[in-house]
């Protein structure tokens, strides 16, 4: 009995794994983030750090999981969520995003890398 | 390339091991031993001489392959010089396994291997916590040539960077000699892991139990959907759990052949990797050391204690020496240490903080695994069938291992209480897990304890002589 239900629980969970396969989630995960920060991350060095911003709403779990695949995408650079480093990556979600967002966090674009990925400098850098 | 070098580890860890039981090259229950073992003595070695030399000689790949070289080379010679001079370790008498269970055993395998393929081709990166910790700290170790310790920055102390090297120094390893990043390192590491538990699980179980309670056991472990998703989700639970399986199986071999002291040493060797695992593995070492002095204390011989505990000790002193230092000079605080005594003192009268800690590990256990009934209600009433059963032998590898278990379980409970974080968040996010580390060793202390399920009709004639319960208690002292 012991085997026969630790059997059908494996049979089960295959079932739902093959489910999500078929699913299409290329908008998120490792992959779609290296995909992502390509052009990017040929501008890193072991010595870059960057600050780190995005458009996601305060408090979206998303966010927290969009920031550590962005810094396990650009290892061994350091990202660190603040957006007063001298570089600051923009990781928003529209290609061509809205200027406003730059300037409501005071910050100024340097070089769109596409994808909504800009590299920006703070206004007032400390 | 990168999986050949993860196979020299393997290889190394084997050989390391085949120096120390050596019997001849063949299919065989003590070469399932060796072979399961072997893989987390090997991984912890060369991770552990991989930190060494970055360390020491910094991220110089001609010294850190002369150095895992020297491992690989003296541990194969080592072994091809030893010769056979005791009787293998075999499966203990037992009622036989029909051959529909024996094909029950391999259709779970086989499911649980494809499970583990199936999620690792889906998520080669692994989950959250690999991404966001294990493999990210590999990337660092790999990426960073004189910046490694980069990895260990405060900047980044939301990816834990105080916890220890096991599982990002073998793929950081595989990888620097591989030249080339590739998931199939850390996709080899967990499958090594988690199948190498259920390896030690079957054969430890099998040497003590016989063949039916063996292969029941490890058909258990690779039935428990969540042991083997979280092993492909690549988490150092797994790796972790198979530590403190090793280490308490060992322990458990050690009482059935007494005063052979390869089996304490080795079982300080494991627990020493538990701690270079995961920050829990420092806690397993102390548990360990409590437990076996509680056990022989109360059940076993006390002019053994300090033979044995010496014994221990031997095999910590390498992998402990490895944590100390990288904890002593790499590590920045963890969120632990870095708390208040007051604070924590707040926590600990927090009657609240208990419950919600209580609750979850209830939860855990009668959810553990995702079997689709609670396998604590089945386990239960699989003991109900068949009775436990302690004999005066079984009683101090039995305190051993449940005594162990019990003070983890307790140091948990006290970490999530005194824990700075909110403690729903922490306990809903990883008490599961913490339960899964500690599966495969309950499995053994369970198995242990429970007599052998009858499988078939005894003959008439066996009934008039009741079998032994350790029938194998010639072949005791064989290996010693």
């Amino acid at each position: 009995m012991l085997l026969a239900v630790a059997l059908a629980s494996t049979f089960w969970v295959l079932l739902d794994i093959a489910g999500e396969f078929s699913k299409n989630s290329a908008s998120f995960g490792v992959p779609s983030y290296e995909n992502r920060f390509t052009e990017l991350r040929k501008t890193v060095t072991p010595r870059s750090v960057f600050g780190y911003t995005s458009d996601n709403p305060p408090n979206d779990p998303v966010d927290q999981a969009e920031f550590y695949l962005a810094q396990y995408t650009l290892a061994p650079a350091i990202v660190t969520t603040s957006v007063q480093e001298p570089l600051v990556i923009a990781n928003f979600h529209a290609a061509n995003p809205d200027p406003a967002l730059f300037q409501a966090r005071r910050l100024t674009p340097v070089q769109n890398f596409g994808n909504g990925v800009v590299l920006c400098r703070p206004q007032n850098p400390r | 390339m990168t999986l050949l070098f993860l196979a020299l580890a393997w290889l190394a860890g084997f050989s390391l091991l085949r120096f120390l039981f050596p019997v001849p090259l063949r299919v065989s229950l003590h070469n399932l031993w060796l072979l399961s073992l072997g893989a987390g003595v090997g991984i912890g070695m060369a991770s552990s001489l991989y930190f060494l030399t970055m360390a020491l000689a910094g991220p110089n790949i001609v010294v850190l392959a002369a150095v895992e070289g020297i491992f690989l080379v003296a541990a194969v010679v080592l072994a091809l010089r030893a010769k056979p001079r005791a009787a293998a370790l075999d499966w203990a008498n037992g009622p036989e396994f029909p051959w529909y269970l024996t094909a029950l055993f391999l259709a779970g395998a086989a499911l649980a291997a494809i499970l583990f393929v199936t999620h690792s081709a889906a998520k080669p990166h692994g989950e959250w916590d690999a991404w966001s910790i294990w493999n990210l700290r590999a990337r660092f170790l790999y990426r960073g040539g004189e910046l490694w310790k980069n990895a260990f920055s405060t900047q980044i102390a939301w990816s834990h960077p105080d916890y220890p090297l096991l599982v990002p120094g073998i793929i950081a390893l595989c990888w620097t000699l591989a030249h080339g990043e590739s998931t199939l390192a850390p996709i080899g590491v967990a499958f090594l892991f988690t199948f190498g538990a259920a390896g030690v699980l079957i054969s430890v179980v099998g040497i003590l139990r016989g063949k039916a309670q063996g292969l029941i056991a490890g058909a258990l472990l690779l039935g428990t959907v969540g042991f083997v998703a979280i092993g492909a989700m690549q988490y150092a639970d797994v790796p972790l759990g198979f530590a403190i399986l090793a280490t308490l199986a060992l322990l458990c071999l050690e009482d059935r052949y007494p005063g052979d002291l390869r089996f304490p040493i080795l079982a300080g060797l494991t627990a020493g990797f538990a701690a270079w695992t995961k920050n829990e593995g420092l806690m397993f070492v102390l548990a360990i050391l409590v437990a076996r002095a509680v056990a022989i204390l109360r059940y076993g011989n006390r002019t053994n204690l300090r033979r044995q505990l010496g014994a221990l000790a031997g095999g910590l002193a390498f992998p402990l020496a490895t944590v100390a230092f990288f904890k002593l000079r790499f590590a920045p605080p963890n969120d632990l240490t870095a708390t208040a005594p007051r604070e924590m003192l707040t926590h600990l009268v927090d009657f609240g903080r208990w419950i919600t800690v209580l609750e979850g590990f209830v939860k855990a256990v009668f959810g553990l695994g995702d079997f689709l009934l609670p396998i604590a209600v089945l386990l239960a009433l699989y003991a109900y069938l068949v009775r436990f059963h302690s004999a005066a032998e079984d009683r101090v590898p039995l305190a051993t291992v449940l005594a162990a278990l019990g003070v983890m379980v307790a140091g948990d409970l006290a970490v999530y209480v005194l824990l700075p974080n909110d403690v729903n968040w922490q306990v809903t996010t990883s008490v599961d897990r913490l339960v899964l580390q500690i599966w495969p060793a309950a499995l053994l202390a369970f198995f242990l304890a429970a007599n052998a399920p009858q499988l078939a009709a005894k003959p008439k004639v066996a009934e008039k002589s009741k079998p032994a319960r350790h029938p194998v208690k010639s072949h005791r002292r064989a290996a010693g």
